[in-house]
Parts: C-alpha cells; sequence; structure tokens
C-alpha cells in the first residue's frame, strides 16, 4: 500500500517538519494547488488561505483511498476545518475496503 | 476579595478549562461535529468576564476576566469562521478515477502518480504545517 500526502507547504517545509509526525508517507509540495485542482477539493469556504502571503488557497482537508486501477473506493472531506478525518475511521474504511 | 474578583476567577476558570477540554480534543483529532457545547461554555465564561468588571474588581483582579474574554472570544470565533467548502461539481467523487498528477516531494524529486497504478493508495490532503 502506497501513503501519499498532498499540502500546499513547499518541500523544504515539509523536510524541515516532517520529524513532528513520522509520518512514512511520499510527502508532496503542491504550493500552486495543481494537484488540489485537479482533485477539486480547493477551499472555496471562508478562511481559505493561511495569514500571510502564499499560498494563496488551501484544500479542504480530506482523505481518499484509491484500488490498483486508480478508482476512489472511499473518502472523507471535512466540511470543517476543525474536524479531520478520524484515524479511527479511516482505519475501519480501509478494513473495509482494502480487504476486498 | 471583592465580588467582581470572584466573578473574573469564575470566568477565566470556565474560560481555561473549557480551552483545556478544546485542545485536548483537537489533539486526539476528535473535536465533536456538534460543538454547541463548547460555544455555550465560552459565551458563560465570557459573560462572567463583563459581569466581573461592572460588580467592580482590583487592577490584578481585572486580569483574569480580561484573559476569560480573549480565550473564549478567540476560539468562539475560529468555530464560526471553520467550514469548508468545495465547488461540487468539480470535487472527485467515490467511483471517480483519480486524475494523474506530479509534484515534488519533500526531498525535491518529483513524483508521478503512474508510480500509484497496481497499489492500493491512501491520499491525504492536509492545511499545510503552520
Amino acid at each position: 500500500m502506497r501513503v501519499v500526502t498532498v499540502s500546499t507547504d513547499a518541500p523544504e517545509d515539509i523536510a524541515a517538519e516532517r520529524h513532528l509526525h513520522g509520518l512514512q508517507a511520499r510527502m508532496l509540495s503542491d504550493v500552486q494547488l495543481t494537484v488540489t485542482d485537479a482533485f477539486g477539493l480547493r477551499n472555496t469556504g471562508f478562511h481559505a488561505a493561511p495569514p500571510g502571503d502564499a499560498p494563496v488557497a488551501l484544500p479542504v482537508p480530506a482523505t481518499l483511498l484509491v484500488d490498483r486501477d486508480g478508482k476512489v473506493l472511499w473518502m472523507d472531506l471535512s466540511e470543517n476545518y476543525q474536524r479531520r478525518s478520524d484515524p479511527s475511521v479511516v482505519l475501519a474504511a480501509m478494513r473495509a475496503h482494502f480487504d476486498t | 476579595m471583592r465580588t467582581g474578583t470572584k466573578f473574573g476567577l469564575a470566568a477565566f476558570a470556565l474560560a481555561a478549562g473549557t480551552a483545556a477540554l478544546w485542545f485536548y480534543f483537537a489533539r486526539q483529532v476528535s473535536l465533536p461535529e456538534d460543538r454547541t457545547g463548547f460555544v455555550v461554555a465560552f459565551l458563560a465564561a465570557a459573560t462572567l468576564g463583563v459581569t466581573a468588571y461592572f460588580k467592580g474588581t482590583s487592577w490584578v483582579g481585572a486580569v483574569p476576566p480580561a484573559a476569560a474574554i480573549v480565550i473564549s472570544s478567540f476560539l468562539t470565533f475560529t468555530i464560526a469562521m471553520s467550514a469548508q467548502s468545495v465547488d461540487a461539481e468539480q470535487a472527485i467523487a467515490v467511483g471517480d478515477v483519480i486524475p494523474g498528477f506530479a509534484a515534488l516531494d519533500d526531498e525535491g524529486e518529483v513524483f508521478d502518480s503512474k508510480a500509484l497504478h497496481g497499489h492500493l493508495v491512501l491520499i491525504k490532503f492536509f492545511r499545510a504545517h503552520w
């Protein structure tokens, strides 16, 4: 299984911060929101961008499970940035969708 | 102790306690969907804080209610502005095939989504390290 993360951080910012969580994932930089827009996950709601100059916008927090052919099996969109995909919910979805 | 000081301390205790609970849940990534309880507690703390000034307090006694009002207002404000939305017509959905993409990883290497073919994949979009 592959784990990929996408955020608007610059590569050097990801490299500097990833020790905080020690995530064993391919962590991608999407400063221009190219990947975010390809998935249609740019936040259009309030508080769309962090304070400061860059980036111009942010993705809506989302978790996707994708099968071997690239098809989305399950996804969880946070309609509220204070609510993320609960790890237990993601694990349950992985059991339900990845074990079949 | 002046009456206002007591109100101020009560305001601070309520605001700080609720904020501590808030950050505990936030760390667990388990803030509830319905945060009405938090809003009620924060508004109560802010009201107690304002009441403290009306009742009268000392200079030192004015600090806890001020802190209670600031903490409560700020966290209530973040709840009010936390809603997110995507363009429903553009957003990917269950059953869709993910688009091809390429992006730099944290080592500056180009990652091509073709590398994901044949693998089960978990993709996580998040709001950056800030």
